[in-house]
């Protein structure tokens, strides 16, 4: 860790917290990731609060408070608390979310009695073990920090060389164990990559919030790629950046880490639930938008060709009264046709340029096209399952089944 | 099709076989005592109304849920030591489409086994996925993520999937449920095909008119295995009366077809 902390552009003791803040988003970003993937972040939020108790435990039983033996306890505590909620659930008696609601509540109240317990032992220098509650980012020692990065480091590497078998196993276990993949041990294997994650973060996070250092990277990455091996290298840079972001401002504001953490994490995902491309609402409100614009002006195009085809060129009034359209709506289309060139005015009057009758034409085409294929398509009997795309059949047909379609139709009306 | 049509294979071993197969869900028989069998080289189909135990039967004869007694046997052998002999399409009601994955790496999924889980794809594996993709016509879909495609085209990538594993026994779950009739009538030329090339085929499928003009061989499953045999001496009023109940099935008098009433 050394060398690492040396080369950071920061004071020693916030380089300690930098790096311990970016290994625990790292790694809860890539393993919170595979339990999001199972629909599963409950049983992590479960397993967080599970570790409340077994922190009072390890400092009872050893008296020792600094961190690696607290997460001893931690780590054991949670993978109590795993089996419990499987076997919970396999025993067929209550629901799944009902049995991680029941487990959840009973470990945080377990764990809440026992630090009421270790406060009322009224020691010298006993331990703050309030701040495995909200967690608390300052006093990270590089010892920590080196454990927290082995532990990180072998997890990731196990996710990496299982990277087949695990993807398998998340999208279809039936047909991964169909081809005869043990998925219960992956299973079993994820589980317990979730309270490495859990262990690793716990201290910083605090257990109350951990459950979002899982999630928030997984949501966030998800909006921007549709790959799984996209979905977890942008989970773990996600959740390092939310981690050392957040443990940073909390350092230097004294403000407790783990909601500082949680509020910067909770800006990136609503940021990409907003804006990713492709996906992000405000993306796709402007993509409809824009569609719905194009087939506006397109309309009003044909409108005018129409009013031009039976008498002298209407004016703006005249088409409106014609198209039926409202006026708002046809004085956009006509300024949107205005700036490309398609109209040419005589006073008050509106016809169409030479630019103008051309698109005219080539709407019309288009519209013809998708009718014949509406009603003469299956007759093309295409060769593969291609999906045709309103806007521009001809592209997503190719020309040749495009002409063939056309002179289906052709033939049809003759 | 009629009976002697039937590709039925007097030697060797049946492509699958259940024997005095029994499962239960918690107390609760749902396949009670199945003999089946399933001849190399036909296409067969699984029948019997919902809730029969038809997915049961397919998954327990894989293995992936526990029997309570019987056996399943592919090629004659044990069928969880021929896994590699299978080639299995799930029901698609458990998928997850929002999951972030793409037309081409679900179809890759029917290499891992082949090739070893831990091992990366080779040259050939990336282009016989590519033939699997191109035979059921999702060559252009391939980057495309899997929640952004019909029921169809989801279901041509489940079977591209089972093409890529190359085995030579296919096991179909419902494959044909809530999906277009063009994509129905392409798949079910396809498993003709894949029939022709001599691989054995079986569909847990729900339309009896189906059945009878296209597939070989049946069971008739509910619970119990009514019926198991050639279609044109299986799927007949009787046996269809003792799987689906009395009201269920009507003789049509006029064309000898048999209307199905849901
Ligand atoms: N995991 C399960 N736990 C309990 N009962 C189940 C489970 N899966 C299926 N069943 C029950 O077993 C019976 C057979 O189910 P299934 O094999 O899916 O029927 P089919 O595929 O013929 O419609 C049904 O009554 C169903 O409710
Ligand atoms: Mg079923």
């Amino acid at each position: 860790m050394g060398p690492l902390i040396d080369a950071l552009p920061f004071s020693y003791t916030v380089s300690v917290i930098a790096l311990g803040a970016a290994v625990l988003g790292l790694t809860a970003g890539v393993l919170g990731t595979l339990a999001v993937l199972r629909q599963r972040t409950l049983v992590g939020d479960a397993l967080a609060h599970a570790t409340l108790p077994g922190v009072c435990v390890a400092f009872i039983a050893t008296g020792a408070k600094d961190a690696s033996t607290l997460l001893v306890g931690a780590g054991a505590f949670g993978l109590i608390g795993a089996l419990l909620v499987v076997g919970l659930e396999r025993s067929g008696r209550t629901r799944p979310d009902a049995a991680i609601g029941v487990m959840l509540s009973s470990f945080f109240a377990l764990g809440i009695v026992l630090l009421t317990y270790i406060g009322s032992l009224n020691q010298s220098g006993q331990a703050g073990l309030e701040s495995y509650l909200f967690g608390q980012a300052a006093g990270l020692v590089e010892r920590d920090v080196t454990i927290m990065a082995a532990l990180g480091l072998g997890a990731l590497a196990v996710v990496a060389a299982l990277f087949r078998p695990l993807k398998s196993t998340l999208f279809d276990a039936d047909h991964a164990a169909a081809g005869g993949l043990p998925i219960r041990a992956l299973e079993v294997v994820m589980t317990a990559l979730l309270v490495v994650a859990i262990v690793i973060g716990v201290r910083t996070v605090g257990a109350i919030l951990m459950v979002a250092m899982l999630v928030v990277p997984a949501a966030a990455a998800r909006q921007l790629t549709g790959r799984l091996a996209g979905v977890l290298v942008l989970a773990g840079l996600i959740g390092a950046t939310v981690g050392v972001t957040g443990a940073l401002l909390s350092a230097q504001s004294g403000l407790p880490t783990g909601p500082v953490i949680v509020l910067v994490g909770f800006l990136v995902v609503l940021a990409c639930l907003l804006l990713a491309p492709g996906r992000g609402i405000l993306w796709r409100a402007r993509k409809l938008a824009r569609d719905r614009r194009r087939l506006l002006v397109e309309g009003v195009l044909i409108d005018l060709e129409t009013a031009l085809h039976g008498g002298p060129p209407p004016t703006q009034h005249e088409l409106a009264l014609a198209s039926g359209r409202p006026r708002r709506a046809l004085r956009r289309a006509l300024g949107d046709l205005e700036r490309t060139g398609a109209l040419a005015r005589d006073g008050e009057r509106i016809y169409l340029s030479e630019s103008g009758a051309a698109s005219v034409h080539a709407v019309l085409e288009r519209r013809d096209l998708w009718s014949a294929w509406l009603e003469h398509g299956w007759r093309l009997e295409l060769p593969d399952a291609r999906e045709p795309d309103p806007r521009d059949l001809r592209a997503s047909l190719g020309d040749e089944h495009a002409d063939r379609l056309r002179a289906l139709a052709a033939e049809a009306r003759a | 099709m009629s009976v002697d049509e039937v590709p039925v294979h007097s030697g060797g071993a049946p492509a699958l076989e259940v024997r005095r197969l029994t499962v239960s869900y918690e107390t609760r028989p749902v396949l009670w005592d199945v003999d089946a069998s399933f001849p190399t080289g036909a296409l067969s189909a699984i029948v019997g109304p919902n809730g029969a135990g038809k997915s049961t039967l397919l998954r327990a004869a894989l293995g992936l849920i526990p029997a309570d007694a019987g056996q399943a046997l592919v090629q004659g052998r044990p069928a969880r030591s021929a896994l590699d002999r299978v080639a299995f399409v799930p029901q698609r009601d458990a998928v997850d489409w929002d999951f972030p994955i793409t037309v081409r790496e679900v179809v890759e999924m029917g290499r891992y086994p082949v090739r070893g889980w831990l091992r990366r794809l080779t040259g050939e594996d990336r282009a016989i996925v590519d033939e699997a993709l191109e035979r059921v016509g999702m060559g252009p879909f391939a980057r495309r993520q899997i929640g952004r495609l019909s029921g169809g085209q989801r279901q041509r990538v489940f079977i591209a999937r089972a093409l890529a594993r190359q085995a030579p026994v296919m096991l179909l779950d419902e494959p044909f449920a809530g999906i277009d009739a063009r994509t129905e009538a392409t798949l079910l030329d396809l498993l003709r095909e894949l029939r022709a090339e001599g691989r054995s085929i079986v569909v847990v499928h729900h339309d009896l008119g189906t059945v009878r003009a296209s597939f070989d061989w049946a069971l008739v499953l509910n619970v119990r295995a009514v019926a198991c045999g050639p279609v044109g001496e299986v799927i007949v009023p009787q046996t269809l009366r003792r799987a689906y109940g009395t009201d269920a099935v009507n003789d049509g008098a006029q064309d000898g077809e048999l209307r199905w009433v849901r």
